[in-house]
């Protein structure tokens, strides 16, 4: 199986992935990187107004292939 | 069917190294004979290689099993396939003490690090929780604080944020491995993947939340295995009390 490399930025945190996951093909590896998102935001977004997680993946050859990004705008209106 | 050590159960002949009975000391004040006994239960044993079951969900077992070294878990398989880890059984614990009186598994246990198990039948725990009440005693001790920390993992799993949650777990882990008088260093030998089964969350997500804790100091690794420099600030970090673990004082 091919390996995949997560690179995850929470805004506050750069975390680069030496280790990759074993996954079966390029969408489930984009299934991953989607799914690690919601819960990431749950750890990191109530600090602020405006938040974003992202994560990129790349390929065995280091290259980037795919990216996800979850925001959170939070603003009020009056 | 099993192989009979006592060599690993005495450490060169300096001390006791059944882990069992100091578990199960922490829970009622154990005399000689309740030593006796138990270093007699703990020689047969197995050694079972990583990632197998000991039991599995439907079983009606005969034996109870001890972990005598090595970390074990209890899990169930989601539909989807995921792995659901409920609790980490190292050394000094009993797998399945429940199956005495409960009969079939409602979930299965298997091994995480190669371990050695020993088995103690039905009729033996009959026997110690009859003619043995200090070890009938520290028994239902176990039992209650493995509900204590089953309780505990609700409110982690729950509550607290993935970097708490696993820095949480490392110390549970610690301060358990230090209530048996574990001889090493604390080192975690679980694989990310199996921390995330544990924690609930992704691998991808255990992965880097290991990553950060080590940024800041909290954990260190070594030959992949996960140390800690410093538990006071890793309890801290993590609002770790622990009271839930019943150990006493002196511990």
């Amino acid at each position: 199986m091919p390996r995949f490399f997560f690179d995850i930025d929470d805004g506050l945190r750069f975390t680069f992935d030496d280790d990759g996951q074993a996954l079966p093909d390029r969408a489930a590896a984009r299934n991953m990187a989607i799914s690690v998102l919601p819960p990431l935001a749950r750890d990191v977004l109530p600090d602020g107004d405006r938040h974003a997680v992202s994560v990129v993946i790349r390929n065995e050859e280091g290259e980037a292939i795919f990216r996800a990004v979850l925001e959170l705008v939070a603003e009020w209106l009056d | 069917m099993f192989e009979r050590h006592n060599d690993f159960l005495r450490d060169g002949g300096t001390g006791m190294r059944n882990f069992v009975a100091r578990k199960l000391s922490n829970g009622a004040a154990l005399q000689d004979s309740d030593h006796a006994r138990l270093d007699e239960l703990m020689r047969h044993w197995k050694a079972i290689p990583a990632k197998s079951d000991i039991i599995s969900q439907g079983d009606d077992p005969e034996y109870v099993h001890a972990i005598l070294d090595g970390i074990s878990c209890r899990y169930k398989i989601l539909p989807d396939g995921r792995r659901s880890i409920m609790d980490l059984l190292i050394p000094g614990d009993f797998c399945d003490m429940n199956i005495a009186i409960l009969g079939r598994m409602d979930h299965s246990i298997g091994t995480l690090t190669p371990c050695r198990v020993a088995y103690i039948s039905r009729s033996e725990i009959e026997e110690l929780l009859f003619d043995f009440p200090r070890i009938a005693r520290a028994m239902w001790w176990a039992t209650l604080v493995d509900e204590a920390i089953l309780r505990e993992w609700l409110v982690n799993m729950g509550q607290r944020r993935s970097d708490r949650q696993m820095a949480h777990l490392l110390c549970e882990l610690y301060l358990r491995y230090a209530a048996i008088g574990w001889p090493d260093e604390f080192a975690l030998a679980l694989t990310q993947e199996q921390l995330a089964d544990t924690l609930g969350i992704t691998v991808v997500h255990a992965q880097r939340v290991i990553a950060a804790l080590r940024q800041d100091g909290l954990i260190a690794l070594r030959d992949r295995q996960i140390t800690i420099p410093d538990i006071a600030r890793l309890m801290e970090f993590s609002e770790f009390n622990p009271d839930y673990l019943h150990l006493p004082p002196e511990s």
